[in-house]
C-alpha cells in the first residue's frame, strides 16, 4: 500500500493489517520487562522457594525469566531471595555493581525486606540500604506465586504502567539513571 | 608446582616450571550450595589445598534464641537447616521435653515421624535435583520437584506452610490433621515407587553419571571418623550409624526399616545412599500411619500446653493459664540436656542449658553441616577442579545448618 | 577398666550434668592425655562448644566452661568433657588428636574468645572480621536496630520484647504495658 494510505485509514485498520504504532522507549521497555534474567543470589529458605518457582509447576520461565544466569554481567534482575548478613552485605554490593544498566532488584522474604526475625549484630535490617530495591515481596517464605506476581509488578513497573493512590501514573523506571 | 617437559622453544629450555594459583569460589557462586566461599590452590586442574571460608550467612540464631521464650524457639530452629526443617524441629523440641520431664502422646509422636520422614524424602529429592543439576543435566531437576512439590502439598494441608513451619509445640503438635491428609498420604506411598523407579532410569546407568561420580572423592572410614562426618556421607563410607537406630527417639524402635550403607566412600556411593533412604523413609511413614489411632495431640499437663479454646469460655482456670503460657512461658527446671537425633544430613542435637527462666540460657546446636563440610578438604585433595563440585554437591551440606 | 574411670584416674571428677550422660570435669592441663585415651578407646568427636556462665544465677566458679561431646561407635555411648576456666585462660586443642575439631574450636574462639593453643589456623569463622568482640559472651549485646524505611518511619523491636524480659526498654522507652517480664532466679 503507498503511503497516502498510511495517512488516510484509520488505526484499527492499519493495526489489523498488521502496522503497530509505538514509541521507541514503549517498544524497548516492552522488550525489556518480558526479558528479565535473574542473577543468581539465594542466600537462604527463600532461595529454595526462588528455585521452586522455576520448576514446572509455577514456571517463571513463561515470564521471560528463560534462565537465572550465574554471571551478574550477563543478568538484568537481582532478586535477593534470604537473609543478608553483615559479612555478605560488601560482596552483594559488588555483585549488584557488577550488572550491566538497566538493572531492577527484588527484594524476597521478609528478612530480605526487613530483617525479619532476626534483629540482631548478624543481620542487615532492609536490603535497600546496599542495593535500590524495586519491590519487596513479604512473606517467610513468600510462596512461588508470590514471587511470580512480584516479577509481574515489575514487569508493569519497567513498562510504565503503575499509578499511585491518587491514579496518577508514576514515571517509568529507568535504572541507569539511579 | 610441577615441572612439564614440552619441546625446546625459542630460549633453548625444555622444561616449564608452573606455580600454583590461587582462586576464589563463591560466595555467589551457582555450584556451591549457598554461600560458600573455597580458596583453592590449584596445579593446573589438580586441587593442591582446599580452605573453605564461612560465615556468609551466619544470623546469630543461638544468640537470638537466647532472647525468646521456649515456644517460641521453635520458630527459629526450622530456618537452620531450611530443606530438613521438621528434623530441627524436632530436635529442639525433643530437648526442652526432656528437660521439663513432659508427656509426649502417642498420636503426636506417631505424627511427628510421618511429617520427619516426609521432610527428609522431600530433603533427598531436592539434593538429587541440585546434585545432578551440578552435573549439568537439567531434567532430572524438573523430574524431582514434581514429586517434591506433592510432598510439599502435603504439608500445606497440615502446617499451612510450604517450609518453614511452626506446627510442633512443647508437649505435642499445635492442632490435629485435617481428614484429607491421610488418603492424601496413602496416594502418595502408593504412587512413589513407580516415580523412584523413573528416577533410576534417569541416571542410575547413565555413563556420564557413572563416571563422574565412581572413584570420585574417595573418603575413607579412618578419614571419616577423624573428621567428625556423619550421616548419609558416613554411612556411605562403611559405618552403619543412624541415630535412629543406635539411640532411639519419638518412637522409631517401633518401626521397621533398614539403614543403607556403602563401601565405597565415593560420591556415587553417598548419591546411592540417599536413594535408598527415601524408599527405606516412605516404609516408615507407612507404618506410622498404620499405626495411626485417634487420640490427644498434646501433653495434658496445663503448665506446658495451651488449654483448648472451648475451655476458655468456661473455665477461669484455663484463661490464667492462657495468660501465664502466652506472655510468660513455662519455665523449666534448671539444668542441662542434650538429645542426639538423624537429620538428613547428619547428627543433629540441640544442647539446652536452663536457669529456671522462661527463656534459654544457652541452646547449642550441633549442626550436622558443619562436622560435614570439614571432610570436603580431604576428598577433594589431588582431584580435579570439576570434581570439587560434584564433592560439595555429594556432602549435601546447608550453609543456614553451616552458619547458623 | 571403662574410658570414664580412666579419665577420672587422670585426674577428672564426674559431673551430673547433661541429664542422661556421663561428663568428667577436667583442668585445661589434664584435656590433651584424656582426648588421646578417648580416641584410644575409639571415641569420636562430635562438638566442641562453650559456655558462660556469667549471669547464671547462683554459679560459683570459672566464668567459662569448655564441653567435648566424644561418641563410642560400637557401644553407642556418648561422654562429655568438661573443661573450666576463666577469661584469658586458654584451652589445648585437640586438633591433633581429632582433625574434626579444627572448624569446631574455631567458632569457639570467634564466639567466645577462648583460645586454643597448638590450633594450626586459629581465626574468625562466622563473624564478618570488622566485627569486634565475641558474640556469644553475655556482655555482649544482641545488637538490635531499628529498621529504616524510606518514609522515616521505624519499628522499635525492643519495645515489644521488653514487657518479656523487663531489661532494655529500646529507643522509644515503652514497657509494653501490664507485662513486666520475668527474669530467671526470680
Amino acid at each position: 500500500m503507498g503511503l497516502r494510505e498510511l495517512f488516510e485509514k484509520d488505526v484499527q485498520e492499519l493495526e489489523n493489517e498488521g502496522i503497530l504504532f509505538s514509541t521507541l522507549r514503549k517498544l524497548v521497555s516492552w522488550g525489556r520487562s518480558n526479558s528479565l534474567w535473574p542473577a543468581t543470589f539465594g542466600l537462604a529458605c527463600c532461595a529454595i522457594e526462588m528455585m521452586q518457582s522455576t520448576n514446572s509447576r509455577n514456571d517463571l520461565a513463561r515470564f521471560g525469566s528463560e534462565v537465572f544466569r550465574a554471571s551478574p554481567r550477563q543478568a538484568d534482575l537481582m532478586i535477593v531471595a534470604g537473609r543478608l548478613s553483615k559479612k555478605m552485605a560488601p560482596v552483594m554490593r559488588r555483585v549488584y555493581e557488577q550488572m550491566p544498566d538497566p538493572k531492577w532488584v527484588i527484594s524476597m522474604g521478609a528478612c530480605a525486606s526487613s530483617g525479619g526475625m532476626f534483629n540482631n549484630y548478624a543481620i542487615v535490617q532492609n536490603v535497600d540500604s546496599v542495593v535500590p530495591v524495586d519491590i519487596f515481596v513479604p512473606g517467610c517464605p513468600p510462596r512461588p506465586e508470590a514471587l511470580v506476581y512480584a516479577v509481574m509488578q515489575l514487569q508493569k513497573k519497567v513498562r510504565g504502567e503503575v499509578f499511585d493512590d491518587k491514579g496518577l501514573a508514576l514515571p517509568m523506571v529507568e535504572g541507569w539513571k539511579r | 608446582m610441577s615441572k612439564l617437559k614440552v619441546a625446546p622453544g625459542p630460549a633453548g629450555k625444555a622444561e616449564f616450571e608452573t606455580k600454583l594459583l590461587r582462586i576464589n569460589v563463591g560466595p555467589q557462586h551457582p555450584s556451591t550450595h549457598g554461600v560458600l566461599r573455597l580458596v583453592v590452590d590449584l596445579d593446573g586442574e589438580v586441587i593442591k589445598r582446599l580452605s573453605p571460608q564461612i560465615g556468609y550467612l551466619h544470623t546469630g540464631f543461638e544468640k537470638t534464641m537466647e532472647h525468646r521464650t521456649y515456644q517460641q524457639g521453635v520458630t527459629y530452629s526450622n530456618r537452620m537447616d531450611y530443606l530438613h526443617g521438621f528434623a530441627h524441629d524436632l530436635a529442639y523440641v525433643l530437648a526442652v521435653e526432656k528437660l521439663l520431664g513432659a508427656q509426649v502422646p502417642e498420636r503426636a509422636e506417631r505424627i511427628r515421624v510421618i511429617l520427619t520422614e516426609l521432610n527428609r524424602i522431600a530433603s533427598h529429592l531436592m539434593f538429587f535435583g541440585t546434585g545432578i543439576l551440578d552435573m549439568g543435566a537439567l531434567t532430572p531437576f524438573f523430574y524431582t520437584m514434581r514429586e517434591r512439590e506433592r510432598i510439599l502439598d502435603l504439608f500445606e494441608l497440615v502446617c499451612g506452610v510450604r517450609m518453614n513451619y511452626g506446627y510442633f509445640r512443647v508437649g505435642g503438635l499445635a492442632y490435629d490433621l485435617p481428614e484429607e491428609f491421610i488418603p492424601a498420604t496413602r496416594a502418595l506411598i502408593a504412587e512413589f515407587p513407580a516415580m523412584l523407579k523413573q528416577y533410576e532410569a534417569l541416571f542410575a546407568k547413565n555413563d556420564i553419571f557413572l563416571s563422574r561420580t565412581q572413584g570420585v572423592g574417595v573418603i575413607s572410614k579412618e578419614t571419616a571418623l577423624a573428621y567428625s562426618l556423619t550421616g548419609s556421607s558416613l554411612r556411605a563410607s562403611g559405618v552403619p550409624l543412624d541415630h535412629r537406630q543406635a539411640n532411639p527417639y519419638s518412637g522409631y524402635q517401633d518401626y521397621d526399616f533398614a539403614v543403607p550403607t556403602a563401601t565405597s566412600g565415593d560420591v556415587y556411593a553417598r548419591f546411592m545412599v540417599r536413594f535408598k533412604e527415601m524408599s527405606e523413609s516412605l516404609k516408615i511413614v507407612e507404618q506410622a500411619l498404620d499405626r495411626l489411632t485417634p487420640g490427644p495431640i498434646q501433653d495434658p499437663n496445663r503448665r506446658i500446653s495451651l488449654p483448648p479454646r472451648q475451655e476458655l469460655e468456661t473455665s477461669m482456670e484455663a484463661v490464667i493459664f492462657h495468660f501465664k503460657l502466652v506472655t510468660e512461658g513455662f519455665h523449666p527446671p534448671r539444668g542441662e540436656v542434650y538429645v542426639p537425633t538423624e537429620s538428613a544430613r547428619g547428627e543433629l542435637g540441640y544442647y539446652l542449658v536452663s536457669d529456671g527462666g522462661s527463656m534459654p540460657y544457652r541452646v547449642k546446636v550441633r549442626a550436622p553441616s558443619l562436622a560435614n563440610l570439614q571432610a570436603l578438604e580431604p576428598a577433594c585433595l589431588d582431584g580435579l577442579f570439576a570434581d570439587m563440585v560434584m564433592n560439595i554437591a555429594s556432602l549435601d551440606p546447608v550453609l543456614g545448618d553451616v552458619d547458623k | 577398666m571403662s574410658a570414664v574411670a580412666l579419665i577420672q584416674a587422670l585426674g577428672g571428677k564426674l559431673t551430673d550434668q547433661p541429664q542422661g550422660y556421663p561428663a568428667v570435669a577436667l583442668n585445661p592441663s589434664q584435656l590433651p592425655d584424656a582426648a588421646k585415651l578417648a580416641k584410644e578407646y575409639g571415641f569420636v568427636i562430635m562438638d566442641v562448644f562453650g559456655l558462660d556462665w556469667l549471669t547464671y544465677p547462683g554459679h560459683r566458679g570459672k566464668r567459662f566452661t569448655v564441653s567435648y561431646n566424644l561418641y563410642h561407635l560400637e557401644t553407642n555411648s556418648r561422654l562429655f568433657l568438661r573443661v573450666a576456666l576463666d577469661d584469658g585462660e586458654s584451652v589445648p586443642s585437640v586438633t591433633s588428636v581429632w582433625p574434626g575439631a579444627n572448624f569446631l574450636e574455631r567458632e569457639v574462639y570467634d564466639m567466645f574468645g577462648i583460645t586454643f593453643s597448638g590450633h594450626p589456623d586459629l581465626r574468625k569463622l562466622l563473624t564478618p572480621d570488622e566485627l569486634d568482640g565475641h558474640p556469644l559472651r553475655k556482655d555482649f549485646p544482641l545488637g538490635e536496630t531499628p529498621t529504616l524505611f524510606n518514609e522515616g518511619r521505624f519499628l522499635d523491636p525492643a519495645a515489644f520484647r521488653a514487657g518479656l524480659t523487663g531489661q532494655d526498654t529500646g529507643l522509644t522507652g515503652f514497657r509494653g504495658g501490664a507485662r513486666k517480664g520475668v527474669k530467671s532466679g526470680e
